[in-house]
């Protein structure tokens, strides 16, 4: 990736140009210090005046007022604020008019900023106070008082904080007057500018000591830039938060939004002084201490996926190569490229007004559909669909251009969503809750309407990433969470009345990935790379689980390493410093998950007998019995050596009848509950009974045999052996009360509990003849 | 005749060589007409001599304006050629960044060569392996 710019021979304006602003895509204003306010068109390449300001007006920043506002999106900005070193802030409309002008700060006004609705304006000044105003520019309050000048001021993301400088320490100050204020040490030297992306929540600064550093929203440091030759000037997050934009002494720097740096530019403009994004963040424009205004655009964008690699050489043009055989195709479109996306062999390109879906088996014929809103934040893709997010909401295409459907929730936020915060699969979309974090949002596709029982999935902590997997039937859809402790949890999407189980399957864990293949989870987890084989095996021998993964010694990548997909066998990874990485795995598990999902077990112990594989045995054990494969299972069991469990199989398959066997299998996997349900369902009130006496259930056991009024001499009398063997005493009230009517007669027991097993056995035969009788019917 | 006074030159006329009656001596007329003779090549020459020292006045004067001219060139030269190494400087650093730059690329490209030329190897292990063991 890297930056195209584009500069004038000789600059339009006389004298340092302070301050640009975009108001749609192709059109830019831009104040100088020779008093003119100048419009540049991009489409038609002309540059007009706006307006002529009065002599006693010397700029110093500028902001649009935002265009959303509470959802209904206008389709360009009207007003403007503009800053003046007077102490003055003046409201200029799109033509030039000054609207209001208001005496705001003794000494220059050096910052305003509009909240992210409009509703309030903040304006920082050099006598060191920060004032907040209300839309019309009637001061609300006086925020901050302070020695120093401030020099930058930024919105966090739910606009309920500001962000501002003091000499060399940055402040987070909430709005909220008891709330706690964070200051912290920033840089060596004044700080300059800031800025604050709402979507990943990390903040930039830029200072004197010539460095830049990118930080979370705690304070933490994340990245520090090597120093420059000279100080920087100025920081901008691209909308989307994916890269920013850094200014400085004839300097222009794209950079990752984990800090390192895409591109340099040695443009002969002076200082840059202020950048800014266009709404699409496809280009941005500096002001120029030289009088020039410098715009870039961003190309060079890769896209991965098999065996293509696709490269916007131009703004309106890609190449597609395969490396295969080398073959080299050429896509052409009519707008600006904005996003793409390029998964399950398709490519969708957004450009500003369309949406062109590709085959990867035929570049010539692609399918255009014209696109309502402008600019497409997020493209998400599955197997069968994919998912387009732009400033006004989520839809959901087909890759024949269908549209299927739009889910919408109470306040969505779609311009904040990012891929951390949307998951699709073929027949779900996960969309974590930005009001809540800890709750996540479950879609059916299909029909865009909320997942079944209306309830969505909460987590005792906020959540920072989600991921469904891929494959499979629908019923079994699991979605992955890491939370802010970076621990990896895995449940159920779709789910029958109770409540999900959410199952921890990892601790610091910082990225995962779904396979698209199987449902196999990558993931790093504590500088290891992790493979998840069959996560799902959490909720069928949780003990399991260690022995299903497959670890590759992390030491081969460097710091903080972020899976960016996970496609066959390869993994592949972006580092701390920006270098890709790939990891592969064996290609095992995938065809285990292949085999399982099409009950081949045969060959399936083939493939564990082939491996010698200790984690594929387990996998193919966990998968076994999930499908209550008892031979199987038993046999993988063995191959682990899982002794007690290979017994208990044993168990499992010489019970007398289906709903007891049933019932030991829940009973295998933990799910007591359910497994006593089953058994009392079916009428076996002693087996249920009998599972939690063995579980040492007493109360439980009793409460059993009195409400069936059977067997109460049973449990008492298992009761008193369980006590003598323990040498204690009966305490318990009510085992006291049940023991002095009831005779507890070992004989006699046994002798019903014969009777037991050979009416269960009786009745299970009936019902094999029965059922059999009846396919034959 | 010739012993006796003329009377005419006491009268103060003359008679010339053609014959022709005179006021003036003879001698003194022509003295006369070669100081007149001299005075007109004097002349002359202090002309010339003006016009060429004219001419060497405006050359030198030019020369002058010249070497002013050149004096002043020399003078940008030297400033400009100050400034240049100035600017080769600036410019120094400026491709010295963009190499740092290229270089830092240079390292990640080298970095994914290498994990790629590592899966490759496992790839082709993982295939040997596997015709063996068929």
């Amino acid at each position: 990736m890297r930056l195209k710019t584009w500069l004038l021979k000789e600059p339009k304006h006389e004298d340092i140009v302070s301050c640009v602003g975009w108001t749609t895509a192709d059109e830019l204003y831009s104040c100088s210090e020779d008093h003119q306010i100048l419009k540049w068109n991009l489409l038609t390449s002309e540059t007009s005046l706006v307006v002529k300001l009065p002599e006693d007006i010397y700029p110093i920043d500028l902001h649009w007022f935002p265009k959303t506002v509470g959802g209904k999106k206008q389709t360009q900005a009207e007003v403007f604020v503009l800053t003046s070193s007077d102490g003055k802030f003046h409201l200029i409309s799109k033509v030039g008019r000054i609207e209001k002008s208001v005496e705001a700060h003794s000494g220059a006004v050096l910052a305003a900023r509009w909240n992210c609705d409009g509703t309030a304006l903040i304006t920082a000044g050099e006598d060191g106070q920060i004032k907040i105003w209300s839309k019309s520019g009637m001061l609300r309050s006086t925020l901050i008082s302070q020695g120093s000048p401030v020099y930058s001021v930024a919105w966090g993301p739910d606009s309920d904080r500001i962000l501002y400088t003091s000499g060399r320490q940055l402040i987070i100050k909430p709005l909220q007057p008891s709330a706690k204020v964070m200051q912290w040490k920033a840089h060596d030297g004044i700080i300059l500018k800031v800025d604050w992306n709402s979507v990943n929540d990390l903040i930039l600064s830029g200072g004197e000591d010539c460095k830049y550093k990118v930080w979370d929203s705690f304070g933490r440091l994340l990245y520090s830039s090597s120093p420059h030759d000279y100080p920087v000037t100025s920081v901008s997050w691209s909308p989307d938060g994916e890269v920013f934009a850094v200014g400085s002494f004839n300097t222009l720097r794209l950079c990752d939004k984990t800090g390192w740096s895409y591109a340099l530019e040695k443009p002969n403009t002076g200082s840059v002084f202020t950048i800014a994004w266009s709404a699409d963040g496809t280009q941005l424009a500096g002001a120029c201490g030289n009088g020039h205004v410098i715009f870039a655009h961003v190309v060079e964008q890769r896209w991965e996926w098999k065996n293509f690699v696709i490269t916007l050489t131009k703004r309106r043009t890609m190449q597609v190569r395969n490396v295969t055989n080398d073959a080299v195709d050429i896509l052409e479109f009519r707008d600006r490229v904005i996003k793409a996306s390029l998964a399950f062999g398709h490519l969708v390109v957004a450009t500003s007004l369309q949406c062109y879906v590709y085959n990867t088996k035929n570049w010539n014929t692609p399918l255009i559909f014209e696109l309502k809103e402008g600019t497409v934040s997020l493209i998400q893709q599955a197997e069968k669909h994919f998912l387009l997010v732009d400033g006004a909401g989520l839809y959901l295409f087909s890759y024949e251009g269908q549209l299927i459907s739009s889910p919408k929730f109470p306040g969505m936020r779609a311009d904040v969503l990012n891929s951390q915060g949307v998951s699709l699969s073929n027949d779900t979309i996960a969309v974590r809750d930005k009001r809540d974090e800890k709750v996540i949002l479950l879609f059916d596709a299909l029909t865009g309407k909320v997942l079944s029982d209306g309830k969505p999935l909460t987590h005792k902590m906020e959540v920072v990433d989600i991921a469904l997997d891929q494959c499979g039937p629908s019923t079994e859809r699991k979605i992955a969470l890491v939370d802010k402790n970076h621990d990896l949890y895995i449940t159920s999407v779709r789910h029958l009345g109770r409540e999900a189980k959410i199952c921890k399957i990892g601790s610091m864990v910082h990225s995962v990935a779904w396979n698209d293949a199987a449902n196999i989870l990558c993931g790093i987890q504590d500088n290891q790379f992790t493979v998840w084989c069959y996560p799902s095996v959490v909720f069928t021998d949780k003990e399991l689980l260690p022995k299903t993964l497959y670890i590759k010694d992390g030491s081969e990548f460097s710091r903080s390493p972020h899976i960016l997909s996970f496609v066959g066998t390869i993994a592949t990874l972006r580092q701390g410093d920006g270098s890709l990485v790939y990891s592969s795995i064996p290609p095992y598990a995938g065809v285990l998950h292949e085999y399982s999902s099409s009950t081949r077990w045969e060959e399936a112990l083939r493939l564990c007998r082939f491996a010698k594989d200790q984690s594929l045995w387990a996998c193919l054990a966990a998968m076994s019995m999930t499908h209550r494969e008892l031979t199987t299972a038993e046999m993988a069991y063995a191959a682990i050596g899982e002794l007690p469990r290979v017994q208990y199989i044993k168990i499992i398959k010489e019970q007398p009848s289906k709903e007891s066997s049933l019932a030991h299998m829940l009973l295998f996997s933990g799910q007591v509950q359910e497994a006593e349900a089953t058994l009392l369902q079916a009428g076996l009130i002693y087996r249920a009974i009998q599972v939690n006496i063995n579980l040492f259930n007493w109360e439980r056991a009793l409460d059993l045999a009195v409400k069936h009024k059977t067997h109460v001499d049973t449990v008492l009398a298992y009761r008193e052996k369980f006590l003598k063997k323990f040498g204690r005493k009966e305490t318990n009230q009510r085992f006291l009360q049940y023991a002095e009517g009831v005779e507890v007669d070992w004989t006699k027991i046994q002798a019903k509990l014969e009777m037991e097993m050979s009416k269960e056995r009786e009745k299970a035969a009936n019902a094999s003849v029965r059922s059999s009788v009846s396919v034959r019917r | 005749m010739a012993m006796a006074k003329d009377p005419l030159s006491e009268a103060g006329f003359y008679f010339d060589e053609l014959n022709k009656l005179r006021v003036l001596e003879p001698e003194v007329s022509q003295k006369t007409s070669e100081l007149k003779e001299e005075c007109k090549d004097f002349v002359d020459k202090i002309s010339q001599f003006q016009k060429i020292v004219g001419g060497l006045i405006e050359l030198v004067d030019e020369l002058a304006k010249e070497a002013e001219t050149e004096k002043m060139k020399a003078i940008g030269a030297r400033n400009l050629l100050k400034s240049v190494a100035k600017q080769r400087e600036a410019q120094q650093q400026q491709l010295q960044a963009l190499i740092s730059e290229k270089k830092m690329q240079l390292e990640r490209y080298r970095i994914e060569y290498e994990a790629l030329s590592k899966v490759e190897s496992e790839q082709n292990e993982f295939i040997d392996q596997f015709i063996l063991q068929k």
